[in-house]
């Protein structure tokens, strides 16, 4: 059983353009789609309408910087203050790359920051990149399985 | 003189002693006071020596006649654990006739009160002291802050020379003898050619060292002295100390050319006559000074009345030249601020100036610096004399090196000695100390280099200038920081503003790019249904990035547009709103509750935004209900007017309040509540800017209640 991918976003249509990017990746993953901080903190934690939902952490957290009610950073912060969370790498996505946004990000411990970029097809490669990179090629922390691409 | 022990045994006694009572001052010794003097005249002190009423000062003690029938005053004082009887030969066996002295002291106080002029005083002094004591020359003379006396006030017998108006060089009266001249109110030399007569034996059997003769009235003076008094023709002197507030300001001093006795009951006199002259002095002197503080004073609130209103400080100070000027009674007056500097008046030239203010921070002169003769310290001065020879140099920033400068001229000085004080200093072969000048005949000096010397109140009240200007510019680094921070939050919202524009403004436009790429993708496509909504995707997110644009430029216009209060009815302005929201409304079902709203006193187009923000996130929030019910009131208080708009629409998380009015925040997802995020961060910046307050309250799925207050004092920002 592969993790899933958690997929933070707010934005109606970059969750489409993250979404058909995922796709054309082909990555074997599930992805889990959450809109705001509040519902990425749930799913994380295991509680709301998540309390059910299959023990286990996601490969890779995509998280989006501006996120209604608590934004990128605040999870960001919770995700690395929880024993049980903090392994989980976490790529932060964002529209732009304001200076005091990268740096705070790397000071709460993100493994990578990613502009989302204007061009499309950059985009569909940078989202491929990292599904790659974090989903499969990555040593997940000790417990998880990595990822076979299938021959 | 006799030493006594507390019991009046005899400690120690003139070597003339003989010559007065027939005693040998050695037989003398060891006896009681009795045996030297006789029963009677023993019984007449006995009671005043055993009191212990004694002072520390002679007093006269009476007359006595001793054992051989000479008649003698008796002083006595208890002083260097001794009590000290002096006694003085007079010719009549009765106590000596005060009365037309008493007229003498109430004349001097009649008069005193119609001359205002301290030499005037000082010259009713002198011919009161002359007519009391007989002596050929009274003078009165003061002394200068260098020690320097000079003859203000004479009274002279026919055949005496005049020393008026000139000075003695303060080297005539050594330190020692100033502070002694201090303690003690009165000195009689009757002949310079006396006879000393050491006491025996030579020391204080009491304290083992040289008797402290300092008050007593018959005690010998410095050889230096007499031969002083020789050389200058006199060989009777006397002088009498005029101390005002504690120090000694000059000397009431007597001459006569041939050896003069004077009676204690006449040496009280004088001690009186000089008291009284000191309190004048003082009164006199007291007034003089707080006129001329008054003075000072007036012209000091008078600059600092003026100076407040530009807003250049330096500027602002040279505005006020001419008074700066008269301040002080300066000729010129400089203001140095770093690389600028302002003259006003009879000033070196700027380089000079410059020069002399770097000195001045060199030197360390960071509190106010002042002098009469700057080429004594500043030797480049010299240069400077005939319109800086005097500076009174203020610093007026603690952290610049910033002066306020006055200058004052050359006052070119013509001393006249009384004999030239140098020439002593001129015989080599002599040590100076013993060899007092020879000639008092009037020597001329004139002396360069000086100003009129800073008054005392002149300096202190500089000083209270100072902190008066720091304190403006105190007050103006206030206003300073307030704009400083008035711009940094206007710096924050253009950062915000800037940031915003990066993210929330870049969004739409990568979406634009990434749906037409995906169109163009799928061009051969057969799904129609996908392609229509790229195509929605991509106008939804050009319609989003203008309404974004429009909403950053309002927002950021509110923040600079001035506030024109003006009365509003806000039923008026709330039907406006509500007719303006026609078209969102649309078909649908809106149920408005509306009390009866006061007037208020607000901006009406910046209120008017406010409020239909407010309305229109009601509709746009109520948009699943049937009816939509908003209700809209006010409270009505002394101190402001809060109205409120509630809805039964779908709320926010009470969580994620504090976040509710920033700029760009979102509490609900894009494709639920259509909106730019900038709508309730309009509304708080302007409720803020009318001094007024914005809070909200909700339960998710509940509805929500948004309120806000508009003070009735209005304070914009």
């Amino acid at each position: 059983m592969l993790k899933p991918i958690l997929l933070v976003e707010d934005n109606p249509h970059d969750l489409e353009l993250t979404l058909i990017a995922l796709a054309k990746s082909q990555l074997a993953n599930e992805v889990v789609v959450v809109r705001d901080g509040a519902e990425a903190l749930d799913y994380l934690h295991r509680r709301g309408e998540f309390a059910e939902r299959v023990l286990g952490s996601p490969a890779v957290i995509l998280l989006d910087l501006k996120l209604p009610k608590v934004d990128g950073l605040e999870v960001l912060k919770e995700i690395r203050q929880t024993a049980a969370l903090k392994a989980i790498p976490v790529v932060m996505l964002t529209s732009s790359k304001e200076e005091q946004d990268v740096v705070r990000s790397y000071e709460l411990g993100v493994n990578a920051y990613v502009v989302k970029p204007v061009d499309f097809s950059e985009f569909l490669r940078a989202i491929a990149d990292l599904g790659m990179f974090w989903a499969v090629l990555n040593e997940p922390p000790p417990g998880s399985r990595r990822y076979i691409k299938p021959k | 003189m006799l030493t006594l022990s507390p019991t009046l045994g005899v400690l120690q006694a003139s070597a003339n002693l003989a010559d007065w009572t027939g005693q040998d001052a050695e037989s003398a010794i060891g006896r009681s006071l009795g045996e030297v003097i006789g029963d009677s005249a023993n019984a007449r002190l006995e009671q005043e020596l055993e009191t212990g009423a004694l002072g520390a000062r002679p007093q006269y003690l009476g007359t006595i006649t001793v054992g051989n029938g000479r008649h003698f005053d008796v002083l006595g004082h208890a002083w260097d654990s001794l009590v000290i009887v002096e006694f003085e030969a007079v010719d009549r066996p009765h106590p000596a006739d005060f009365r037309h002295l008493y007229t003498l002291v109430s004349d001097f106080l009649q008069k005193v009160n119609e001359h205002a002029s301290i030499p005037a005083l000082s010259e009713l002094a002198a011919r009161h002291v002359r007519s009391a004591i007989g002596y050929g020359r009274v003078m009165v003379y003061q002394f200068d802050p260098s020690g320097h006396g000079r003859v203000v006030a004479e009274s002279l017998a026919p055949g005496y020379d005049s020393y008026l108006g000139q000075s003695f060089p303060a080297s005539d009266i050594p330190a020692q003898a100033r502070e002694l001249y201090r303690l003690s109110p009165i000195r009689l030399i009757q002949d310079a050619n006396y006879q000393p007569a050491p006491l025996l034996p030579a020391d204080n059997p009491v304290t083992g060292a040289r008797n402290d003769l300092s008050f007593a009235a018959l005690r010998s003076v410095s050889p230096v002295h007499l031969q002083y008094m020789r050389n200058m023709g006199t060989l009777a002197s006397m002088s009498v100390s005029i101390l005002v507030k504690g120090k000694l300001w000059g000397l009431i001093s007597c001459h006569n050319a041939e050896p003069f006795a004077v009676p204690v009951e006449k040496r009280t006199t004088c001690e009186q006559l000089g008291q009284i002259l000191s309190l004048c002095i003082e009164t006199r002197e007291d007034a003089g000074e707080l006129q001329f503080r008054l003075d000072v004073r007036r012209i000091m609130v008078e600059l600092l009345g003026q100076l407040t209103k530009s807003a250049d400080f330096v500027d602002n100070l040279s505005g006020v030249f001419p008074q700066l000027l008269r301040f002080a009674r300066a000729g010129g007056v400089a203001i140095v601020a770093d690389e600028r500097i302002l003259t006003y008046g009879d000033t070196p030239g700027d380089d000079a100036i410059r020069n002399l203010s770097t000195w001045l921070a060199v030197h360390g002169h960071t509190e106010l610096f002042h002098t009469n003769h700057l080429a004594d310290v500043y030797p480049a001065a010299r240069d400077l004399m005939n319109n800086a020879s005097g500076l009174m140099a203020l610093p007026i920033s603690r952290i610049h090196q910033h002066y306020l400068l006055w200058f004052r001229p050359e006052l070119v000085q013509t001393v006249e000695w009384a004999g030239n004080p140098y020439e002593k200093q001129a015989l080599p072969d002599a040590p100076t100390q013993l060899s007092p000048r020879q000639s008092f005949a009037a020597w001329r000096e004139t002396i360069h280099g000086h100003s009129l010397p800073w008054h005392a109140a002149e300096v202190e009240l500089a000083i209270e200038f100072r902190s008066a200007l720091l304190g403006i510019a105190l007050e103006r680094a206030e206003q300073m920081a307030e704009l400083a921070e008035e711009l940094s939050r206007s710096n924050k919202e253009l950062e915000a503003f800037s940031y915003s524009v990066s993210h929330d403004l870049r969004a739409p436009l990568r979406h634009i790019a990434g749906f037409s790429d995906l169109l163009m993708e799928s061009s051969g496509s057969e799904d129609v249904a996908m392609r229509q909504r790229f195509l929605k995707n991509i106008k939804e997110s050009a319609r989003l990035a203008g309404k974004l644009v429009d909403d950053l430029l309002s927002f950021s216009q509110m923040g600079r547009a001035a506030l024109r209060p003006a009365s509003i009815d806000l039923t008026d302005m709330v039907s406006g709103c509500i007719d303006k929201l026609g078209v969102e409304i649309g078909q649908r079902n809106v149920e408005w509750h509306i009390d009866a709203l006061p007037t208020i006193h607000a901006d009406p187009t910046f209120l008017h935004l406010a409020l239909f923000n407010l309305l229109s996130n009601a509709v746009k929030f109520t948009g699943a209900r049937d009816p939509a019910i908003i209700r809209i009131w006010a409270d009505d208080t002394a101190l402001d007017t809060v109205v409120h708009v509630a809805d039964n629409g779908a709320g926010f998380n009470m969580d994620y309040v504090h976040k509710l009015f920033g700029v760009f925040q979102r509490l609900h997802r894009m494709e639920d509540f259509q909106g730019t995020g900038i709508g309730l961060a309009n509304v708080r910046r302007i409720v803020e800017r009318h001094g007024g307050r914005v809070w909200a309250e909700s339960k998710n799925g509940e509805g929500a209640t948004f309120s806000f207050s508009i003070p009735k004092q209005l304070t914009l920002t």
